[in-house]
């Protein structure tokens, strides 16, 4: 005979509500495991799918992903005159807002050497690379955009020729690869209101300066910006060549800063995504105390509720463990009820989330370890209520 | 001849210490039968709860001796007993507010004082059905407590006492949440019980008018016992 149910199906009302409440709390937990988990995949998707063996950028920089870095484009001929290195090529990596379609679209355009291929999109779910100097894009599917599709940035229109799938930034923005000079395009030059604006600002202050007129005019185009940089250097090594020789080498000789592909990705975790996991896991942490106080709470109250019970139960001999397991059996009926629904609300939930979810069987389970020792804890102050309550309290007079 | 279940002897119990302590039971001397249906009356604060509650060890008596069933189950402040297993096999309990459990049903009342006591479910359930039967009450049984009157719950309180069939039975004012119709008729039962079942019946009440065909009539005053 189970007392903990039969009491739970007169309290039915109370019980399912608990559950449903610590089971969205819950699965919020989850869910924020799994934001985690996505923003490190999706963090180091870019690195893992460049297929570089090292990341070269501007000296004191932790970039290209967590900092800038703007280095000349030549830089990448230099490098791959360094032993060691078989292929070297320039890349570039910036953030956008453009209008895609019939709404504003936050992206991260990618721009590479399509001669050298190094740094450029792998596994095309559609379509084909960039074959052409201009106007072709390669595109992840999150964008929405078919092959054969055109899409304005700045003063060009591009056209898609090939889609790939789950390529995104550090912070889960899809990914649009560019031919260099187009994406140094789009990132430096200006619209032509913008450069005539600029250019009479720069004349003026030449002719601040005591320049005259038409010497101020032959002198402008010195003092307009280039777009031949870049972000980084992709470095391909030659087979059997020592990974550290060659990036020190680098370091010392051309002065940069050398990353292998396993440092970038540590420079990554614990760089930019590491403020957001401690602030996930703190928030993790409160909520999981949040929720183990909402059990702790119903089942006091339901204890409190029932003491005259389980004064009469004392009365009439029932054993400390008989009262110890109705509270106990209770308080883990809420939290694996709980557990069940948080679990398959983010599993229903995973597919249509707007970022990228990774939720890990192993942190799962944990997290289930860590939410049962919290039901235990939960009953803890009922039990010592109930434990607390004298047989001589279900007699009156 | 039917044999002793219980006697008390020299029973005094001490709430508080020094100056502020307060004798409630001086001395007490006590023997029940089985089958006798003995009856503690005595008026409000006299010590009748008080000395149910030390016989039955709920409270600890602070001296003398408490013999049930020949057993010395307690003597001059130490008990010599598994208190919760005597409560469980040896005592039945019937209370003023019949302390059903809420949220089992009639049946599944009953039958909780068996399972405590180590029987299966099902054979539980069996003999709490004899037992409603016995109560005239099987019509009830899967009705929870809140759906049934004040005289169906104390019938049902008196089948939780019976289930394990003890020698030994305390009622605690059981009539006095029932109007008086309801409560002779709750005091015949008592008496069939001792009766037929050869349980002692210890009940305490202060209305005399229900202690009619008792064998044994005590009046407590002021902690001490006058037989009448």
């Amino acid at each position: 005979m189970n007392l903990a149910l039969m009491d739970m199906r007169r309290h039915y009302g109370k019980f399912a509500g608990a559950t449903v409440g610590v089971g969205l709390l819950l699965a919020i937990v989850l869910i924020m495991n799994g934001i985690y988990r996505g923003n490190v995949a999706d963090g180091v998707w870019l690195i893992d799918n460049t297929g570089s063996d090292l990341w070269i950028v501007e000296k004191g920089r932790g970039g290209p992903f967590n900092e800038q870095s703007r280095m000349p484009q030549d830089s990448y001929r230099s490098v791959a005159a360094v032993p060691g290195v078989a292929r070297a090529a320039p890349f570039i990596s910036y953030t956008v807002q453009r209008q895609v379609g019939d709404r504003e679209r936050q992206f991260t355009i990618i721009g590479y050497d399509i001669f050298d291929g190094l740094g450029g999109p792998r596994g095309l779910v559609a379509g084909r690379p960039i074959e052409r100097a201009h106007y072709q894009a390669v595109a992840d599917t999150k964008l929405g955009l078919k092959p054969g599709q055109k899409l304005t940035l700045g003063l060009h229109q591009y056209t898609i020729v090939g889609l790939i799938k789950g390529g995104v930034d550090a912070a889960g923005n899809p990914l649009l690869y560019l031919a260099l000079p187009d994406a140094q395009e789009v990132l430096y030059d200006l619209d032509n209101e913008a450069l005539l604006r600029s250019r009479a600002n720069t004349l003026a202050r030449l002719q601040a300066a005591g320049l005259g007129s038409e010497q101020a005019r032959r002198l402008l185009p010195l003092f307009e910006g280039t777009s031949r940089t870049i972000n980084a250097v992709l470095v391909h090594l030659t087979p059997g060549s020592d990974t550290e020789a060659v990036a020190e080498h680098i370091r010392q000789w051309l002065h940069y800063n050398v990353y292998t592909t396993a440092q970038e990705r540590t420079l990554l975790i614990e760089g930019k995504l590491k403020k957001m996991g401690t602030v996930l896991k703190l928030f993790r942490a409160l909520l999981i105390v949040v929720a183990v106080v909402i059990i702790s709470l119903l089942i006091y109250v339901l204890t409190i509720e029932k003491l005259r019970s389980i004064a009469t139960l004392k009365l009439m001999g029932a054993a400390n463990r008989v009262i110890v397991s109705l509270i106990l059996q209770q308080s883990m009926v809420v939290t694996l009820g709980a557990f069940a629904l948080a679990y398959t609300f983010a599993q229903l939930a995973q597919p249509h989330f707007p970022r990228t979810l990774v939720m890990l069987p192993q942190e799962t389970f944990i997290t289930f370890l860590v939410i049962l020792a919290g039901g235990v804890l939960a009953s803890t102050l009922g039990i010592v209520q109930a434990l607390r309550t004298p047989a001589r309290m279900a007699l009156g007079g | 001849m039917d044999q002793e279940v219980l006697r008390v002897e020299g029973l005094r119990k001490v709430f508080g210490s020094g100056a502020q302590a307060i004798e409630a039971l001086k001395g007490i001397d006590l023997s029940v039968r089985s089958g006798e249906l003995a009856a503690l009356l005595g008026p409000s604060g006299s010590g009748k709860s008080t000395l149910l509650l030390s016989i039955a060890l709920i409270e600890l008596p602070s001296s003398g001796r408490v013999v049930i069933e020949g057993k010395e189950v307690f003597k001059d402040g130490r008990v010599h007993t598994d208190v919760r297993r005597l409560r469980r096999e040896r005592i039945g309990f019937i209370f003023q507010q019949h302390n059903l459990i809420p949220f089992a049903n009639a049946r599944d009342n009953i039958a909780l004082a068996l399972t405590l006591n180590g029987a299966a479910t099902a054979a539980a359930r069996r003999r709490a059905d004899e037992l409603l039967e016995y109560l005239e009450i099987a019509h009830r049984a899967r009705a929870l407590p809140a759906e049934m009157s004040g005289g169906e719950q104390q019938r049902i309180a008196i089948g939780r006492a019976l289930a394990n069939s003890p020698p030994i039975i305390f009622a605690d004012e059981p009539t006095a949440s029932l109007d008086t119709e309801r409560g002779h008729r709750v005091m015949e039962l008592l008496r069939r019980i001792a009766r037929e079942r050869r349980s002692a019946v210890i009940t305490v009440t202060h209305d005399q008018r229900m202690i009619e065909g008792f064998d044994t009539v005590c009046h407590l005053v002021d902690g001490r016992l006058q037989s009448a």
